[in-house]
């Protein structure tokens, strides 16, 4: 009995079957990997039940194959080693799978980081009564991705009442809107043209509060709005300033000091000469009390920019809730915080990045290499860069990637962090996948010498 | 008629000499410095989609690079009307509303669309919210960069001519002063007559020598004060002629050329058992091979790395593999038809990759950072990429049997036994090398990401094929595949290669080795595919019609 189930699944042509199944399944994980994201495949392919399946199905027909082959000889070494470097690969992988880590850690220049985010995400509410102490009511793990709270909402008991998440969106992308406001203390906004024959700048200003000045460097001019005019120094600049309702007040200052300061009042739809090459300056609107809120638009599928949102029902109010923001629900007794976002895990140390470096390939902004300098609890310095990685408590640090600001300069720098306790099984399975499967066909190659003909005979 | 053949002879030294003095002048463009030759040929490629030009009307001949690039410099206003940018994408002539059966368009043409700077507009909008550009965004994109290029190659700002005294960026045409900028003017000033005896065929030998020595003399001056600018940063003269040379010689082509005359040998010496052909043959694929080899010497050389870093390289790369592996299995059989299909295989390559530059971008360029620095990583490249053309073999290995299959099975019993087992020893080489080369990409992406294995579609469709080969391997093994199930997934597997190697980067367009990505032929390559699936099919059936009866 047990020879016969051996024999059927040591069949080649199961092994082949699976082999195709294999192949098969991957590809749909790089199709849904170019639709969706990498994520996704993982969730939607690469981590399910049928692919464990697959897997194991696999391991067990090379495990019946070599059993089959018993007693071993000595022409079964090569076949023995591409078989059992497989197994020893896929369990260095399950072990990777398994006790693992794989997370990035984010610094901003000059920063501190002790948290390693990871992909999988928590919803933690936070519950206060007096807006000093905070208890946690809710903390858990939760995949939104696959269960999605559309069909079933996940209900979340209170103090008051039911808060209902019923409502994901994997992708979306957000953008800021700034709409007049009837709230006192808000800042104004106004929206703008600077034209030329070359260039084109429609952008907006906002003062997030009254009294806080915003000021923004668009080319070779520098735009304020909500400061008093500095007519001492000898700068392109313009300031803004609120007059009323209705109007806004300008005073154009020159790098040449000979030049006299221009003022005047605009409103909206109304324009001015700047004197600055050519450049016009048109008011496009003009709100004096303005507010920035975020619009999410739903996209088909992810970009660079694109993140996911939850759509949260609570005291008859609707909210959504970005990944990795805060909301606050202020009720009659109490305030609720509820955090939704990547999961955070405490290293026990923090790095500390000193940093960061863009090395360009010569006259162009192509980013040759980059490197962070990282130090280490104990201060000792370390530079990552590409292919350098710093190896600290048994975790490694790669150079993953960065980010730029508005003038593509570097404003952060993004390490991956490591603990991979399957590393070396995995190698010595592919060491022994390599020699067995070279091995084999070197073997092979006699028998094919016997069968080949000879040349005069074709 | 010998009034033409002078006019030639002379137009072509002519020629050669104007070229050899401009063509040297070192240029900072993209990242690297190169020759002016090689600057001129890639912004005219980009520009127009090929690297001479030639009037639509009338007898002119062909124009170099050089020359044109130096008019855009001088009088840009004389191309406003000229029909010079390519644009290919039938949609995006629709959406600007440009005769469709015309493939070049003017600069007023095309900024006399109503509505481009909406389409630029959109564009800009789109990669600022970093989407994934479609055909018709790449298009507008191409299109873009295209009307960059010649305006700022017309205001001199990209010609980047004298290396800086301090810092890495050299001072373009617009920016220089004093001294260099009245040696740049000598040169201007200097071409114009140049021009002019090129353009009126009466004027006298005399004239012409005295007109390229000046020429040549301006640009030497002007070359000498770049070069006392800063002579650390300023390339050695041999690096620059060896790159005019690799333009001008272009040895993959000579290479293909050799490779066809030896398919034609072995054909003869094969087919008609002219066995007189037999020795020619290896010779021609020996030249070929070695000039092949030379080519790709002179590439690593200038590009200061193994070129196999995007679509254009790994082609020749896999071409140059083919050959040799249909060598040394010729060699230890000698069956003639080996040697057939890696000749096959080697000049379909180089021909792919000479006819197609707007697909295959034969331009150098510098690498993405993950892969500077680091040998081994380009040793996982070259070892896959390797593989794929012991599968190439196989593929045209295959495709010969087939036509065996189709003419008589049984009385080329003998040939097909040893096409058949030719595919096995191909396959054999394949996979003994692709897997080693995922494992060590595996090792090389744990060393530098610290990810040994993250599903990254590159590598995820390399296994696809390895699985599908590996299946293959087993499935003969098990006595599922005879000979003709041999031939047959030789070349239905090797669309797996062909998914991994190009659809990937082309098609799905998605993962971390996004360095190679790239757009075009999608269309060409699938029918291929297509074509040769229904071969296969086509065989099959007229085969199982036969074995019936």
């Amino acid at each position: 009995m047990f020879k016969k189930v051996i024999k059927i699944l040591a069949s080649l042509k199961l092994a082949v079957v699976v082999i195709l199944a294999l192949a098969a399944l991957i590809s749909a994980g790089t199709i849904v990997e170019s639709r969706l994201d990498a994520q996704a495949a993982a969730k939607l392919v690469y981590h399910t039940w049928f692919m464990f399946l697959t897997l194991g199905t696999l391991c067990t027909v090379l495990i019946a194959v070599m059993v089959d082959r018993w007693p071993w000889k000595k022409r079964h070494i090569p076949f023995l080693l591409a078989h059992i470097g497989i197994l020893i690969l896929l369990s260095g992988s399950w072990i990777t799978h398994k006790y693992g880590l794989d997370g990035t850690m984010r610094f901003g220049i000059g920063e501190k980081n002790r948290f390693v985010t990871v992909p999988a995400t928590d919803l933690t509410v936070w519950y206060s009564a007096d807006g000093d102490r905070y208890t946690k009511l809710v903390e858990q793990e939760v995949d939104f991705f696959l269960k999605s709270p559309k069909k079933n909402p996940f209900r979340l008991p209170m103090m008051e009442g039911e808060l209902v998440i019923d409502d994901y969106e994997p992708y979306v992308s957000a953008s800021r809107n700034i709409t007049p406001s009837q709230q006192e203390k808000v800042g104004s906004a106004l929206r703008f043209q600077l034209q030329n024959a070359n260039a084109n700048i429609n952008e907006w200003l906002f003062q997030p509060k009254q009294g806080q000045g915003v000021t923004n460097q668009f080319g070779l001019a520098q735009l304020s709005l909500g400061i008093p005019a500095d007519l001492k120094r000898a700068e392109n600049a313009l300031y803004l300033n609120p007059k009323n309702e209705n109007e806004v007040d300008y005073v154009l200052t020159y790098r040449d000091p000979q030049r006299k300061p221009l003022k005047g009042t605009l409103k909206e739809g109304q324009n001015f000469q700047t004197g600055w090459m050519g450049l016009e300056f048109k008011l496009l609107r003009y709100f004096q009390k303005a507010e920035e809120k975020f619009d999410f638009k739903k996209l088909e599928r992810p970009t660079e920019l694109s993140t996911s949102a939850i759509q949260i029902q609570f005291q008859g109010k609707t909210h959504w809730v970005q990944l990795n923001d805060v909301l606050k629900l202020f009720t009659d007794k109490a305030v609720y915080i509820l955090t939704y976002g990547n999961r955070r895990i405490d290293l026990g140390f923090q790095l500390d990045l000193k940093k960061f470096e863009i090395g360009r390939y010569q006259g162009t902004m192509r980013a040759a290499s980059y490197q962070s300098l990282v130090a280490t609890p104990e201060g000792t310095e370390t530079l990552i860069s590409m292919n350098e990685p710093l190896k600290y408590k048994g975790l490694t640090f790669y150079q993953a990637s960065f980010q730029e600001g508005p003038d593509k300069e570097p404003i952060a720098s993004i390490l991956s962090v490591n603990y991979d306790p399957g590393r070396w099984i995995k190698y010595l399975g592919c060491l022994l996948i390599c020699l067995g499967t070279i091995w084999l066909f070197y073997n092979k190659r006699k028998a094919a010498r016997a069968q080949a003909p000879k040349p005069g005979e074709l | 008629m010998k009034h033409i053949f002078s006019f030639l002879i002379l137009f072509f030294s002519l020629h050669l000499q104007a070229a050899e003095g401009i063509s040297g002048l070192a240029v900072q463009d993209a990242g690297r410095i190169k020759p002016f030759d090689t600057f001129a040929r890639e912004s005219l490629q980009l520009i127009h989609g090929k690297d001479t030009f030639k009037m639509e009307k009338g007898n002119q001949p062909a124009r170099p690079a050089t020359e044109i690039l130096m008019t855009w410099l001088l009088q840009p206003g004389a191309w406003e009307k000229t029909p010079l940018f390519e644009i290919r994408y039938g949609e995006l002539k629709k959406g600007l509303k440009l005769p469709s059966e015309q493939r070049h368009f003017s600069y007023a043409e095309i900024m006399g669309a109503d509505r481009l700077p909406t389409l630029m507009q959109d564009l800009s909008s789109r990669l600022q919210a970093k989407e994934k550009l479609d055909p018709y965004f790449q298009a507008v994109q191409r299109l873009e960069s295209q009307l960059f290029t010649f305006r700022e190659i017309a205001a001199g700002r990209m010609v980047r001519l004298v290396p800086p005294k301090e810092g890495h960026t050299w001072k373009s045409v617009a920016e220089l002063d004093g001294e260099l900028q009245e040696k740049f003017m000598a040169i201007t000033q200097a071409f114009v007559p140049l021009l002019g005896v090129v353009v009126d065929p009466s004027s006298s030998s005399d004239r012409k020598k005295e007109v390229e020595s000046q020429f040549n003399g301006a640009v030497e001056k002007f070359k000498q004060s770049a070069r006392a600018e800063n002579p650390t940063l300023y390339p050695p003269e041999s690096r620059l002629d060896l790159e005019i040379h690799y333009n001008h010689f272009h040895p993959f082509k000579w290479s293909w050329i050799l490779y066809l005359l030896g398919t034609i040998c072995v054909f003869l010496a094969w087919i008609l058992g002219k066995e007189g052909f037999y020795k020619p043959a290896w010779i021609f694929v020996i030249l070929g091979f070695l000039l092949h080899t030379y080519g790709f010497g002179i590439r690593s050389y200038l590009a200061g790395r193994p070129p196999v870093s995007n679509m254009y390289e790994t082609v020749i790369w896999v071409g140059w593999g083919s050959v040799l592996f249909s060598m040394v299995i010729e060699a230890m059989y000698r069956w003639r038809f080996i040697l057939l299909a890696g000749t096959l295989v080697g000049s379909f390559c180089l021909i792919l990759a000479d006819l197609a530059p707007v697909i295959l971008d034969p331009s150098l360029q510098p690498l993405e950072p993950v892969l500077r620095n680091n040998f081994w990583l380009l040793i996982h490249v070259l070892t896959i990429t390797i593989s794929y053309a012991a599968f190439f073999l196989a593929f045209g290995l295959g495709d010969i049997g087939l036509i065996f299959y189709l003419k008589d099975e049984s009385k080329y019993r003998d040939r097909l036994k040893a096409i058949t087992l030719a595919i096995y020893r191909a396959m054999q080489i394949g996979v003994s090398l692709l897997a080693p080369g995922i494992i060590l990409g595996g090792i090389w992406a744990d060393y530098s990401w610290g990810r040994f294995w993250g599903w990254d579609p590159k590598e995820t469709w390399a296994l696809i094929a390895l699985l599908g080969y590996l299946a293959v391997l087993h499935g003969r093994l098990g006595g599922w595949l005879k000979d003709f199930g041999m031939v047959a997934s030789a070349v239905i597997t090797f669309s797996l290669v062909i998914m991994a190697w190009y659809g990937v980067n082309f098609v799905l367009g998605a993962g971390l080795h996004s360095y190679g990505f790239g757009a075009g032929g999608v269309g060409y390559v699938s029918v291929f595919v297509a074509l040769h699936l229904l071969f296969v099919i086509f065989v099959g059936v007229v085969r199982f019609g036969r074995l019936k009866k």
